[in-house]
């Protein structure tokens, strides 16, 4: 995975507002950031610079879905 | 809300049959549809609407958009500034980190002597009035991006801040914007989404500011995904010329683990931003396709376009000898860094001295790349992209304005040509962007002035706002993910996109028309996010069907541009840039206009203009 985790979150939402590409969302009851769709990150890490409590991880590999006929 | 549900409720079937197209009839046929159908996490019949007013609308939150937005404010224009992602992260502008500043106190080279050098890498293919603005500009821009505070951090989102909240000018951040409104043969606003709130959002504007970058098929390894030619496909949409198409960005990703770019740039996205001064290249990108291509790949080559001598193949693209003898000009990037942003690191490998008048394809130095850049590199990370300022609308004068009345563009979003279908100025994209992004400003506010507001019509509206929901309405269709996952397997291997031929372009451009005609009107979302997604795979659909027919028109080589049918420069038929336009019949159009001409407009403008 690309954004691989966030620990420690403190809700600041910085996170969330720099992604370029949307991967990560407040969630509404933990009031929490979480990655929800980690398949359009960009591996560009703003996300992990803007973050202030250096909560998030990211790894360098990323998988891409197979190939099929129509989806 | 809908509640999720896999089964074949009554409101779907009679959309599905209604539908009559495609999934009806395998529904009809009792094929199991599950794969296909929308399971919408909101109801698209609640979506709000929300209508502002403004004069001038900035639709970009980069380094363009930051200085069209406080120029417009400055010259007394009410201005509202929206962006796709957050003002100064979004776009490319967050990852480049040289800035191009041209000091007449500290340089050899003089203005003309700098746009002739400029000129004369470029083959001609540069717009000299845009390349002598941004030399004659961009130490201005650089000055107040340094009172800004824009070279004390590494991220740009405080700097930009300031100025803007300084003078209090509006701002929507995370709004996807869709379309342009035309009426009365003149730009009168813009309409799209947020993808935090459901609500659509019309902007009644007098002018529009396109400050939205450029774009790429989504590729890998280049931080480039948010970017989706989005500016330039609605602009195409409502009658503009745009231009640019057939050149290539060639930055290449790291062979291990090609998407991951901030590690294939190394630590550059944590650098602080820095000026630059003269140093113009011709970084071509193509040749390391080439040597891949005429070597037969990776697996032989072992490094594409690393150097090694005896890589070397014959023929390939032309450089010109000017820049061809300078250690290190080996495609787009060198130690350091290429145009502000600096390459992906390279296993460090000496390679011998380039010999003068050698032939073959440059290799790439490959020296003091830092630990970790193991395994070479590949091709195809920026695939999709022209070359800064070279792809984008048509401009019609100096002033970033296009052949749309109250349409104007700047930075990455402008065919300005500044740099021309070839790398040339280091750090001259983001200064380019300043540059322009502060004269569309200025030039805007004052049409503006001079202009009544308009009133769209309802109809207009609601026939905007239903195309922009309709992707959340399928009841079924293809996901974007899927559509953009084909375009790209078409699109960027190198032998359709790179090392052009005219058999293999006309067959991408058949599959091309096959997701343009049967697989966009399909797409569906199911929530925001993909619809955001459904928006951006239309746009590139239809970017891949302008690359492709630039790029079979252009039957020669020049700069980024390689036709291996056509490798030859042909100075006689193509001294001139690729216009491309939508006809009346809703056919791609393609036509020349010369190096270093303005296009013209047919003027059946109705502005009406304040006495």
């Amino acid at each position: 995975m690309p954004i691989k985790s966030i620990n420690g979150c403190i809700g600041c939402e910085e996170c969330i507002k720099s992604c370029p590409t949307d991967v990560i969302r407040l969630n509404p009851d933990s009031k929490k950031a979480e990655i929800l769709y980690p398949e359009d990150c960009q591996i560009c890490h703003l996300c992990r610079m803007y973050c202030p409590v250096d909560a998030i991880v990211i790894t360098p590999d990323k998988s891409i879905p197979v190939i099929v006929s129509w989806g | 809300m809908k509640t999720e549900t896999n089964n074949l409720s009554r409101r779907k079937f009679i959309a599905l049959a209604g539908g009559g197209v495609g999934f009806a009839a395998i529904a009809g046929l009792g094929m199991n549809i599950d794969w296909a159908l929308n399971n919408p996490e909101i109801d698209a019949d609640t979506i709000l609407k929300n209508t502002i007013n403004t004069d001038v609308l900035v639709v970009g939150g980069g380094m363009a958009g930051l200085f069209a937005a406080v120029k417009a404010h400055d010259a007394g224009a009410k201005v509202m500034l929206v962006s796709k992602g957050r003002l100064g992260a979004s776009g490319q502008t967050p990852f480049a980190k040289g800035i191009f500043a041209y000091d007449k106190e500290k340089e050899k080279l003089s203005i003309d002597e700098f746009v002739a050098k400029v000129s004369r890498s470029a083959l001609g293919t540069n717009n000299q009035t845009y390349t002598r603005q941004l030399a004659e500009h961009s130490l201005a821009r650089v000055n107040e991006l340094k009172e800004w505070g824009f070279f004390e951090s590494s991220l740009y989102n405080k700097s930009f801040s300031k100025p803007i909240e300084e003078r209090n000018i509006p701002m929507h951040e995370r709004v996807t914007i869709t379309h342009l409104i035309k009426e009365d043969d003149r730009v009168v606003g813009a309409a799209g989404f947020s993808i935090d709130e459901q609500k659509v959002l019309f902007y009644q504007a007098k002018s529009v500011i396109l400050c939205t970058g450029a774009g790429g098929f989504k590729p890998n390894g280049f931080p480039i995904c948010d970017l989706t030619h989005d500016g330039t496909v609605m602009a195409y949409n409502i009658g503009a010329k745009v231009t640019g198409k057939e050149w290539n960005d060639g930055h290449p990703a790291r062979g291990e683990n090609p998407a991951a770019c901030y590690d294939g740039w190394g630590d550059m996205f944590e650098q602080k931003p820095s000026t630059t001064s003269i140093e113009v290249r011709h970084d071509l990108g193509v040749d390391m396709n080439y040597m891949a291509y005429m070597s037969g790949g990776v697996a032989q080559m072992g490094r594409p376009g690393m150097g090694k001598q005896e890589n070397s193949v014959s023929g390939g693209p032309y450089r010109p000898e000017e820049f061809s003898s300078e250690k290190g000009q080996g495609g787009p990037s060198k130690d350091g860094e290429k145009d502000g942003k600096r390459p992906p690191r390279k296993d460090g490998e000496d390679r011998p001295p380039r010999k003068e008048g050698e032939d073959g394809p440059p290799g790439k130095e490959g020296k003091g790349g830092p630990p970790g850049m193991g395994g070479g590199v590949v091709g195809g990370s920026s695939a999709g992209m022209s070359i800064h300022k070279a792809e984008g609308l048509v401009p019609i004068n100096d002033t970033c304005e296009s052949t749309i009345p109250g349409l104007y563009a700047a930075g990455d979003a402008l065919g300005s040509y500044m740099a021309g279908g070839i790398y040339t100025q280091i750090g001259s994209s983001l200064s380019g962007s300043a540059v322009q992004g502060a004269i569309a400003g200025e030039t805007a506010a004052k049409y503006s002035k001079n202009i009544k507001a308009h009133s769209i019509s309802a109809s207009k509206l609601n026939a905007i706002e239903e195309d922009i929901l309709a992707p959340l309405k399928k009841e079924a269709g293809y996901s974007p993910a899927w559509v953009t996952q084909t375009l790209q397997s078409i699109m960027i291997p190198n032998f359709i996109i790179y090392i052009k031929k005219e058999n293999l372009m006309k067959a991408a451009l058949a599959y091309v028309e096959e997701l343009r005609d049967h697989h966009v009107p399909h797409l569906r979302a199911s929530n925001l996010h993909e619809l955001r997604l459904a928006h951006e795979t239309k746009n590139m659909v239809i970017s891949a069907e302008m690359k492709l027919r630039a790029s079979l028109m252009r039957k020669e080589s020049r700069c980024s541009h390689y036709r291996l049918d056509y490798p030859e420069l042909d100075n006689e038929n193509w001294q001139a840039w690729i216009n491309i336009f939508k006809a009346e019949d809703g056919t791609m159009q393609l036509e020349k206009q010369p190096f270093n001409t303005w296009a013209t407009v047919e003027t059946n403008s109705k502005v009406e203009f304040n006495s």
